[in-house]
C-alpha cells in the first residue's frame, strides 16, 4: 500500500467550497426567523445614567428590547469580569448595551437606532502608559472580587492590571556580570484585527423544552456548551451546538461572544430562531480583537554574541476585558527567550486593562508579538557586536539538554531543528551577495531575517476523540470535533487515518461539520494542536476497529490474529495471503454460511488527552506549557526608496521544521498565509484611536489589508525533524507562518533606511520620521 | 443593509428629473439624484444620510453620452468611471479615474457621483479644474453650460433640485502632455494621500492636488510659471501658499504631507523639463 501521506491531498470539501455549495452559519435556512441586531456604546468609558427603550419597543415588528436589566450574566473563560451587555458603565468604544429582536433585520436596525442612552463620560485610559501609571483611573473596580475559573490568574489589587506572569530562571547577577555587552530596547504594537472574510454569525432557538440550540461560526463549540451552561445555568445536555463550514477563524472564533447574546436574544422569543450576525464594523470592534503589546528588552551579551542574561517586561494591551489574555500572558512569559539559549531570565509579563475593544486569541497566540522585540534585539545585538545576523542566531539557538524559560528540557523531538532551517533560509535569500544592496535611482535593496517558535500552550487536560463508523463497502466514516476553518484540518485527519488503515484516502468520509450532540468531543480548535490532538485520538480510533476487525477475521479465517496482516480493505494470513476476507464482509459483524451472525457492527472509539503538562509557577514560572515547540526561521526582502521612504515587498520565505508534512500544498498554503497575515501586521493593520479611545477604523475603506497584489513572492520549506509522540512525527505548523515576518521585515527596514524600527505597523511616514531623528 | 425603505424613479428626460425632484419636494419628500449609489448606499447603511426618495439618472440620454464631438470631449454626468478610462479621449482623465477606489466598484461610480459626492477627495475632479472644461447642469430656467470653476469650487456648487447632465472637455486639451501622481498612505488601492495632475500647455503648468486639504485644489499657476523662480523657490513658495490649506488625517499627518508634496512637485517639474 503506497502511503497517504506527504502527498498533495485535494481537500474533501474543495468541491463544494469553489462550487459556492459550501454553507456557512448564516447561509443555513432556519425558520421561523428573527433577527437580533445590537445596540452598542459611542463612549470608550462613561458611566450609562439611562437607557431608554420605550421608543424603539414600540417600532413596527419589535418583538423584545434586551439590556443588561433583563439578566444577571458574567462572562470571562478566566476572569468573569464581562457582563455580555454594558451593565452600569461602558467600557469601551462598540460595546453592547442593548439588543433588539424584530421579525425582520430592517426592522431590528431601525429600533435599535431608537434607543436612547444618557452616558456621563468618564476619563479614557487610552494606553497601556496611561494604564500602568501611578493611581490610574481604575477601569474595573470590583476586580478582585471577580470570580475565577481557573486558578492560575493573578490579577493585582489596585491597579489595571488583571494578570501577572513571572519567568526567573537562573542567576541574574551573574548573568550580568558576565556579558560585556548590553543592548536595550522598548517596543510597541497597536491592536489589530482578526478580518476573517466571514464576520461571526449566530442561529439560535430556545426549545419548548427549554433546550438550547446553537448554530455559530466557532472554533470552540464544546467550550460554546459549557460556557452557556455554566453562565446561564441550563444543563449542559440541553444544549445542543452545531457548527457548519467556518470561513477563516484567527483565534478570533475561539472566544464566547456573540453566542451568550444570542441565547440571551432568544431567550425572550421562545419557539423561534434568532438570528445575531455581525456587521464588519461591529466584528472589528465590538467582538474582541487582536492584542497590543509594549515590551522592553535588555539583553547581556559576550563580546562574541552569546547571551548571557535577559531582562524582559511585556504589558498586553488587553482593552476593556480579559477574556483569554491573561493566558497569552502566561505564552509570552513562557517562551520569552524565543528558540534561543539564555541562562538567565528574568520576565514580566502583565495584562493590562484598557479603554480598548477587548482582545481574544490571535493566530501566534502573543508569539507574532513578542516574537518582534526579541528579534529586533537579536538585530541590534548583531550590529553591536558585529555579528553576521545569521550567525548570531546559530550561535544562540538553543540545543538539546538546554533548558527553557520555564526550565524545561530541550530534546531534538520536543524541538526540532532550528540550524537546519536557518541554513536552507540563508541559501534561499542568498545571503552570500549581502544584506543591504544599493541599486539605480535611489533604491536599495535590504533583507531581515528572525527565529520563530511555539508550544501550545494549552490547558494539562486539553482533549480529543475520534468515532469511527463503516460502509458496507469497508470504506470509514471519520467523526471528530475539529470544525473546519480553513486549513483543510479534516482532510489532514482523513490522511492519518488512512496511512493507518493502510487504506487509500478516498476510503475516508469526513464529517464536515461539528455537532456536540453526536460529535466526539474535542478541547478546540486552536493553537496549531489540532493534527496532533485528533491525530492521536484517531490513531487510537484505528487502532480500536483494526483490532475488532482482525477479531472477527481470525473467526472467519480461522486462524490466530497474530498470523493476519491487513491491507487495502483486506485481512489476509501472512503465510498464504491467498486465504483474505474483505472489510466490507466484517463491517456489520461476521456471517457464518449457514447464516448464523456474530457481533455487531464495528465502531472504532479513540481519545487523547495532553499528557505531563503543568501550569506554571506563580513565582518562577516553572512549569510545562506544551509537548513540543515547532521551530522555523522566517525572511523578508524590500525594496526601500531612499528619497520617498517607501517600499515594496519582494520575496517572503519560511523554513519551518514541520516534523512531517502530511499534506504538502496545503501545509504551503497556510504557511504562506501566515506571511500574508506577518506582512499586513508589518505594513498597515493597526487600530487607530483618538484621544477619546474611539476606533476610527472601523471599515475596510481605512483598516487596510494586504491585497491580492501586493504580496510578495512566497517561498515555504520544510524541514521534518520528526516529533517522536506526534502522529507521524507531525508537529504544530497551522499558526507558525506569521510568528517572525514582522520581525524580519522590521529588520530590513531597519537596515536598508538605517532607523530602529521600534513599532508597527511600518508606513513610509514612520520611517519618514525616524529618518529626521537621525 | 440599509433600515429604511425609500421610493425609487427612473426619469428618461432631464426635465421629467427635474420636475420630479420639485413634485417630490412639495409632498415634503427628502429626494436625492442617484448615480452609481455607492456613497449613498454606503452612507445610508451607517445612517450618515436621510433620503425617502431616489432619482436614477442613468435613463436619461444627455447623463449617459460618452463621444468627443464639435470640438469637444462630452461625458455624461451617469457614465462610469470604467467606461470613461475605457473610450481613453481623455488619458489624464483615464489615468486618474482608474486609481479611485479599486476596479470593481469604478464599474459603479459616475463621474457625476464623484464630483458631487461628500467624500472630500473627488480625484475625478482634478482633470477637469486644470483644462479648459465646462459643465452642463440642468436648472430651473433649463439647461445651462456654465464654466467649470464656476460650477466647481472644491465641490460642486448647485442648487437644491439642479443636476450635472454632463461635462464638456476641449478637444485641444485632451492630449497636452501630463503628470499624474497617486501617493497613499500605504496601500496601492486606498484614498490619496496627495493626488496630483498637471498638464503642460505651450504657455503654462497647471497643477490640482486633492487630499491635501478638505477639498481639491489648484495650485498657484502664477509661481509654478514664474520666470524668475528656480525649482526650489517655487516649490517652498506653492507649500508656504498652500500650508493653510493643509491638514493631517487617517492617512498622514500635516507635515507628512507637505514633504510627499514638496517630492512630487520636484518630480512634476524634472517630467516636464525632459520634455522641454
Amino acid at each position: 500500500m503506497e502511503t497517504q501521506l506527504g502527498k498533495d491531498t485535494i481537500r474533501k470539501e474543495a468541491k463544494d467550497k469553489v462550487t459556492g455549495a459550501a454553507q456557512y452559519t448564516n447561509d443555513l435556512t432556519d425558520s421561523p426567523m428573527l433577527y437580533a441586531r445590537l445596540f452598542t456604546s459611542v463612549h470608550a468609558h462613561a458611566q450609562i445614567i439611562s437607557v431608554d427603550t420605550r421608543e424603539a419597543s414600540a417600532m413596527p415588528g419589535v418583538r423584545a428590547v434586551i439590556t443588561a436589566k433583563d439578566h444577571q450574566v458574567i462572562c470571562g473563560s478566566m476572569l468573569q469580569d464581562r457582563p455580555p451587555l454594558a451593565r452600569d458603565k461602558v467600557r469601551y468604544y462598540g460595546e453592547p448595551i442593548a439588543i433588539v429582536i424584530a421579525d425582520d433585520e430592517m426592522q431590528a436596525k431601525a429600533a435599535a437606532g431608537k434607543i436612547l442612552v444618557e452616558y456621563k463620560p468618564l476619563p479614557v485610559v487610552n494606553s497601556v502608559k496611561e494604564a500602568f501609571k501611578k493611581n490610574p483611573v481604575i477601569i474595573h473596580d470590583s476586580l478582585m472580587l471577580y470570580t475565577k475559573s481557573t486558578k492560575e490568574v493573578y490579577p493585582v489589587k489596585g491597579t489595571n492590571i488583571c494578570h501577572h506572569q513571572k519567568i526567573r530562571k537562573g542567576d541574574m547577577q551573574k548573568g550580568w556580570l558576565e556579558s560585556e555587552i548590553v543592548v536595550e530596547g522598548s517596543f510597541s504594537l497597536p491592536q489589530s484585527d482578526h478580518a476573517a472574510m466571514e464576520t461571526r454569525a449566530v442561529h439560535c432557538m430556545i426549545m419548548p423544552d427549554d433546550s438550547v440550540r446553537i448554530k455559530t461560526s466557532s472554533q470552540s463549540p464544546y467550550e460554546v456548551k459549557e460556557s452557556i451552561s455554566k453562565y446561564l445555568n441550563i444543563p449542559e445536555g440541553k444544549i445542543v451546538v452545531q457548527v457548519p463550514f467556518v470561513g477563516g477563524a484567527f483565534g478570533g472564533k475561539a472566544c464566547i461572544q456573540p453566542e451568550v447574546l444570542a441565547v440571551i436574544a432568544a431567550m425572550s422569543v421562545k419557539g423561534k430562531w434568532i438570528n445575531l450576525a455581525n456587521t464588519r464594523e461591529e466584528d472589528m470592534v465590538t467582538s474582541p480583537c487582536h492584542l497590543g503589546l509594549e515590551g522592553t528588552i535588555r539583553i547581556g551579551a559576550k563580546k562574541s554574541g552569546q547571551i548571557m542574561a535577559a531582562e524582559m517586561t511585556f504589558q498586553i494591551d488587553t482593552g476593556a476585558y480579559s477574556d483569554i489574555s491573561p493566558k497569552i500572558t502566561k505564552a509570552i512569559a513562557a517562551e520569552c527567550a524565543g528558540p534561543y539559549r539564555i541562562p538567565n531570565i528574568e520576565c514580566d509579563c502583565y495584562s493590562v486593562y484598557t479603554n480598548h475593544p477587548y482582545i481574544t486569541s490571535f493566530r501566534g497566540f502573543g508569539h507574532e508579538a513578542h516574537t518582534f522585540c526579541l528579534e529586533r534585539m537579536m538585530d541590534k545585538l548583531a550590529v553591536e557586536t558585529g555579528v553576521d545576523p545569521f550567525q548570531l542566531r546559530l550561535l544562540n539557538l538553543v540545543k538539546a539538554g538546554d533548558l527553557t524559560p520555564t526550565q524545561v528540557k530541550v530534546t531534538a523531538s520536543n524541538t526540532g531543528n532550528a540550524v537546519e532551517c536557518l541554513e536552507r533560509l540563508k541559501a534561499i535569500m542568498n545571503w552570500e551577495e549581502g544584506a543591504r544592496i544599493i541599486e539605480e535611482n535611489g533604491l536599495v535593496r535590504a533583507k531581515g531575517i528572525s527565529c520563530l517558535i511555539k508550544t501550545s500552550d494549552t490547558p494539562t487536560d486539553a482533549g480529543a476523540s475520534a468515532v469511527l463508523t463503516f460502509n458496507t463497502d469497508g470504506s470509514v466514516n471519520l467523526d471528530c470535533g475539529a470544525t473546519e476553518i480553513g486549513p483543510g484540518m479534516k482532510t489532514t485527519a482523513a490522511q492519518i487515518l488512512a496511512e493507518k488503515m493502510r487504506i487509500n484516502v478516498n476510503d475516508v468520509y469526513v464529517k464536515l461539520d461539528v455537532n456536540t450532540q453526536s460529535t466526539p468531543y474535542l478541547w478546540k480548535t486552536v493553537a496549531s494542536m489540532t493534527t496532533y490532538l485528533v491525530g492521536r485520538a484517531i490513531l487510537n480510533a484505528a487502532d480500536d476497529a483494526i483490532s475488532q476487525l482482525m477479531n472477527l477475521a481470525s473467526i472467519a479465517l480461522r486462524c490466530p490474529t497474530e498470523e493476519l496482516d491487513f491491507e487495502n480493505k483486506m485481512i489476509f494470513v501472512k503465510h498464504d495471503p491467498e486465504l483474505y476476507i474483505m472489510f466490507k464482509d466484517l463491517v456489520k459483524g461476521y456471517k457464518f454460511s449457514n447464516g448464523n451472525s456474530f457481533k455487531g457492527p464495528v465502531i472504532g472509539r479513540g481519545s487523547y488527552v495532553m499528557g505531563n503538562l503543568t501550569p506554571l509557577a506563580e513565582a518562577s514560572g516553572r512549569g510545562t506549557p506544551g509537548r513540543s515547540w515547532t521551530v522555523g526561521a522566517q525572511a523578508v526582502e524590500i525594496e526601500y526608496d531612499t528619497r520617498l521612504h517607501t517600499y515594496r515587498l519582494l520575496k517572503a520565505a519560511t523554513v519551518i521544521d514541520a516534523g512531517k508534512v502530511i499534506n504538502p500544498k496545503t501545509a504551503r498554503g497556510v504557511v504562506m498565509g501566515g506571511m500574508c497575515m506577518g506582512l499586513g501586521l508589518g505594513t498597515s493593520e493597526d487600530f487607530v484611536y483618538n484621544e477619546d479611545g474611539i476606533v476610527e477604523d472601523t471599515s475596510f475603506r481605512t483598516y487596510k489589508m494586504i491585497r491580492y497584489g501586493e504580496n510578495p513572492e512566497y517561498v515555504v520549506d520544510f524541514v521534518e525533524t520528526p516529533q517522536i509522540d506526534a502522529p507521524y512525527g507531525a508537529r504544530g505548523i497551522a499558526e507558525h507562518g506569521i510568528i517572525g515576518i514582522p520581525a524580519a521585515l522590521a529588520n530590513a527596514i531597519s537596515l536598508a533606511a538605517h532607523i530602529d524600527v521600534n513599532r508597527l505597523p511600518i508606513t513610509p511616514e514612520f520611517i519618514w520620521r525616524e529618518r529626521l531623528k537621525r | 443593509m440599509i433600515p429604511f425603505d425609500f421610493d425609487y424613479y427612473k426619469p428618461e428626460s432631464m426635465d421629467e428629473a427635474f420636475k420630479c425632484y420639485q413634485d417630490l419636494l412639495i409632498n415634503n419628500k427628502k429626494p436625492l439624484y442617484y448615480g452609481g449609489g455607492t456613497e449613498i448606499i454606503s452612507m445610508a447603511r451607517v445612517k450618515g444620510i436621510v433620503f425617502d426618495s431616489v432619482i436614477d439618472l442613468k435613463g436619461i440620454p444627455e447623463c449617459s453620452q460618452l463621444e468627443v464631438s464639435g470640438g469637444k470631449f462630452r461625458i455624461g454626468a451617469a457614465q462610469t468611471l470604467t467606461n470613461i478610462a475605457e473610450c481613453n479621449a481623455y488619458p489624464l482623465l483615464s489615468k486618474t479615474i482608474k486609481r479611485i477606489a479599486d476596479h470593481t466598484i469604478q464599474g459603479k461610480i459616475t463621474i457625476g457621483g464623484n464630483l458631487a459626492g461628500t467624500i472630500k477627495y473627488r480625484e475625478a475632479a482634478l482633470p477637469l479644474m486644470i483644462s479648459d472644461c465646462s459643465l452642463q447642469v440642468m436648472t430651473q430656467g433649463g439647461l445651462a453650460e456654465l464654466p467649470f470653476s464656476k460650477a466647481f469650487n472644491g465641490k460642486l456648487q448647485l442648487k437644491k433640485g439642479e443636476f450635472l447632465v454632463s461635462v464638456l472637455i476641449e478637444e485641444n486639451d485632451l492630449s497636452l502632455p501630463y503628470n499624474h501622481v497617486k501617493r497613499t498612505k500605504q496601500e496601492k488601492i486606498d484614498y490619496p494621500l496627495i493626488t496630483m495632475v498637471a498638464l503642460k500647455n505651450e504657455k503654462a503648468i497647471k497643477t490640482a492636488i486633492t487630499g491635501y486639504g478638505d477639498n481639491p485644489i489648484i495650485l498657484s499657476e502664477r509661481i509654478i510659471n514664474h520666470k524668475l523662480y528656480n525649482v526650489e523657490q517655487k516649490i517652498n513658495k506653492i507649500i508656504n501658499l498652500a500650508h493653510s490649506d493643509c491638514k493631517g488625517d487617517l492617512s498622514g499627518s500635516r507635515e507628512y504631507k507637505e514633504f510627499v508634496l514638496e517630492n512630487m512637485l520636484q518630480e512634476m517639474f524634472s517630467n516636464f523639463e525632459k520634455i522641454g
